[in-house]
């Protein structure tokens, strides 16, 4: 159990010191919320500012609204293409070298989960920092943005996991890249990631129950608009068993797929 | 250790993902400090042998002893007495040579301590400890390969596995890389279990090699006794004297017990097969023309090569065969790399 903790730690610290010797691909990395932020939080602040709309939405600040959706977008964009570096690995002979080493199997995945976790953190900081600058208000002060700091990196953590699972069945670049396209919009647009959940059809609502993003984005919401409320533990709870199940499920697949 | 620091017994391989028998029945023994070559065309079944040695790979049945431990059941205390260099460059370039030797250690688990003290030995020994803090993207194919195979020996392992260790190489790198081999077999009395298809590369390094083909061994022996297997040394001469006065001096000659024949060439050549050494032939014949007042105007020697063995146990020559797709794809990015 120690092994796998610190087998762990050391493939995660493989995966953060590249990403940190990528300066310009951080920088790049947040154009695109600040982007998102500075753009949609203009055009779209209309929404809130009738009645109706501050009602559905729960706030008559749009970019309140909007700044959850932003991170927790950020986060799982960037977490869900860290099964490429699997792939890459497998390319480069890195992971046989890896599974040479009497390393625990697990702590492949569980390590670049972890990075992609860290690298969620960050990324959550940056955009609360430009918030903060464009005016939006935390609720929850000080310890609501540690907290969404935390749910940034729960986040990045399953969608790192889903990403690595698929990635250890699917052992080319393309065709990993193109699935991972494939799914990041409707993870997107089936989450209360950019609409409020009631403005919702039936049926959408029913899949934003299944999809991770719901729940880590209720939670956020909960900390920047409406303040601490008993519903976030529940919500925490839930992202908890979501991170468990990944980590069991791609231990599993990543496991059957080395031990041919 | 007086143990055998190999032993494979009736080692087969069928691949679950297609069926394909690359290893069908193969056994063979290593000793202490040996250097053994597997010889074989491209898909004869040498990486799937080694990937199941070192635990990369499930055998189908069959039993494999590393330093008498039955490696299926001990694969980490066996994982901990082998190192391991495959056929890619699997180093991290967007590491520096220092990063990638030093993860190495953590992944066997070594204290700081220890990785720090070896990695500067072996860094020093592959002359790379100068450019220990330059990212290995800066670093020529060869570099790379040398730190390739300084990883595999950071936990100072007792026997190491080299898949196709100078594939790609240029021929002065390679000669490095075989004085490296050498080096580790004579300072720290490593076991060598390697795999090539290059036939010079065995016959230079190999104190036995075993021909593979189709996924079994087709014979085991010393380069040397491989070699004298399929037929003698052949001296070619030529001579100044007149017609008869050759044909006399050919007869006596026969009489000689080391030779097998003597046959006639156009152009005045003549070619002897020896029975076993050439060279040792070669004072007695210029012993004899003198006697008999016969100039010679050009000797040569010609030895059977490891080619000619190989030749003649696989019936065809180096071959490829077909690969999958992704494994093309690295195949092509380690030779991109190697041209640098």
């Amino acid at each position: 159990m120690l092994n796998l903790f610190f087998d762990t730690y050391y493939v995660a610290s493989r995966e953060l010191k590249k990403y940190f010797r990528q300066k310009a691909r951080i920088v790049v990395s947040f154009i695109q919320p600040l982007v998102w932020l500075v753009l949609m939080g203009n055009t779209m602040s209309r929404l809130t500012s009738t009645g109706n709309g501050s009602q559905l939405f729960g706030t008559s600040n749009y970019l309140s609204f909007m700044t959850p959706g932003i991170i927790l977008m950020t986060v799982m964009m960037t977490s869900i293409f860290s099964g490429i570096s699997i792939v890459w690995d497998r390319r480069i002979g890195f992971l046989d070298k890896l599974l040479a080493a009497p390393i625990k199997r697990g702590a492949i995945p569980f390590g670049k989960m972890l990075a992609s976790a860290v690298q969620g953190l960050i990324q959550a900081s940056i955009i609360i920092v430009i918030a903060l600058l464009l005016g939006v208000r935390f609720q929850t002060g000080i310890l609501g943005v540690l907290l969404i700091f935390l749910i940034g990196a729960m986040i990045a953590f399953v969608f790192g996991g889903i990403s690595l699972a698929l990635a250890s069945k699917i052992t080319t670049m393309e065709n990993l890249q193109a699935i991972i396209n494939m799914l990041t919009m409707p993870l997107i647009f089936s989450s209360s990631a950019m609409f409020p959940i009631q403005a919702m059809p039936h049926w959408l609502q029913i899949i934003a129950r299944l999809n991770p993003l719901t729940y880590a984005v209720n939670i956020m919401r909960n900390l920047v608009i409406s303040g601490w409320q008993t519903n976030i533990i529940y919500n925490i709870l839930i992202l908890l068993v979501i991170d468990f199940i990944v980590m069991l499920l791609v231990n599993r697949v990543f496991e059957k797929a080395v031990s041919e | 250790m007086f143990e055998k620091a190999i032993v494979v017994k009736h080692l087969k391989k069928i691949y679950n993902s297609n069926k394909v028998e690359a290893v069908k029945d193969v056994s063979f023994d290593v000793d202490q400090g040996e250097i053994f070559g597997f010889l074989g065309p491209n898909g004869a079944g040498k990486s799937t042998t080694i990937k199941t040695l070192i635990g990369l790979l499930n055998p189908t049945q069959g039993e494999i002893f590393i330093n008498g431990l039955d490696a299926l059941k001990n694969r980490n205390e066996v994982r901990m007495m082998i190192g391991y260099s495959s056929q890619a460059l699997s180093v991290d370039d967007k590491l520096t040579a220092y990063e990638n030797i030093y993860l190495q250690g953590e992944f066997y688990h070594l204290n700081k301590l220890e990785i720090e003290k070896r990695s500067k030995e072996i860094l020093t020994m592959f002359e790379l400890w100068e450019k220990r803090n330059d990212l290995v993207e800066s670093f020529s194919g060869g570099m790379m390969k040398r730190l390739d195979l300084a990883e595999a020996l950071i936990h100072q392992p007792k026997i190491l596995f080299l898949d196709e260790p100078t594939l790609g190489l240029d021929i002065q790198t390679r000669h490095t890389i075989w004085e490296y081999i050498r080096q580790l077999r004579s300072e720290y009395q490593m076991t060598i279990f390697l795999t090539t298809h290059y036939l010079e590369e065995a016959d230079e390094l190999c104190d036995r090699v075993a021909i593979i083909d189709h996924g079994q061994i087709l014979v085991i022996d010393k380069p040397s006794v491989l070699k004298s297997q399929i037929g003698g040394d052949i001296i070619t001469m030529v001579f100044q004297n007149s017609q008869p006065e050759i044909q006399s001096f050919l007869k006596k000659l026969e009489g000689l017990k080391q030779i097998k024949n003597i046959n006639s060439l156009p152009n005045g050549v003549y070619q002897i097969t020896v029975k076993t050494k050439g060279d040792e032939l070669i004072p007695q014949l210029f012993h004899q023309a003198e006697k008999n007042k016969i100039n010679i105007e050009s000797v040569r020697l010609k030895r059977p090569t490891l080619d000619d063995v190989y030749l003649f146990y696989t019936g065809e020559t180096i071959r490829d065969t077909e690969g999958s797709a992704e494994g093309t794809r690295g195949q092509r990015m380690n030779m991109a790399k190697l041209r640098r």
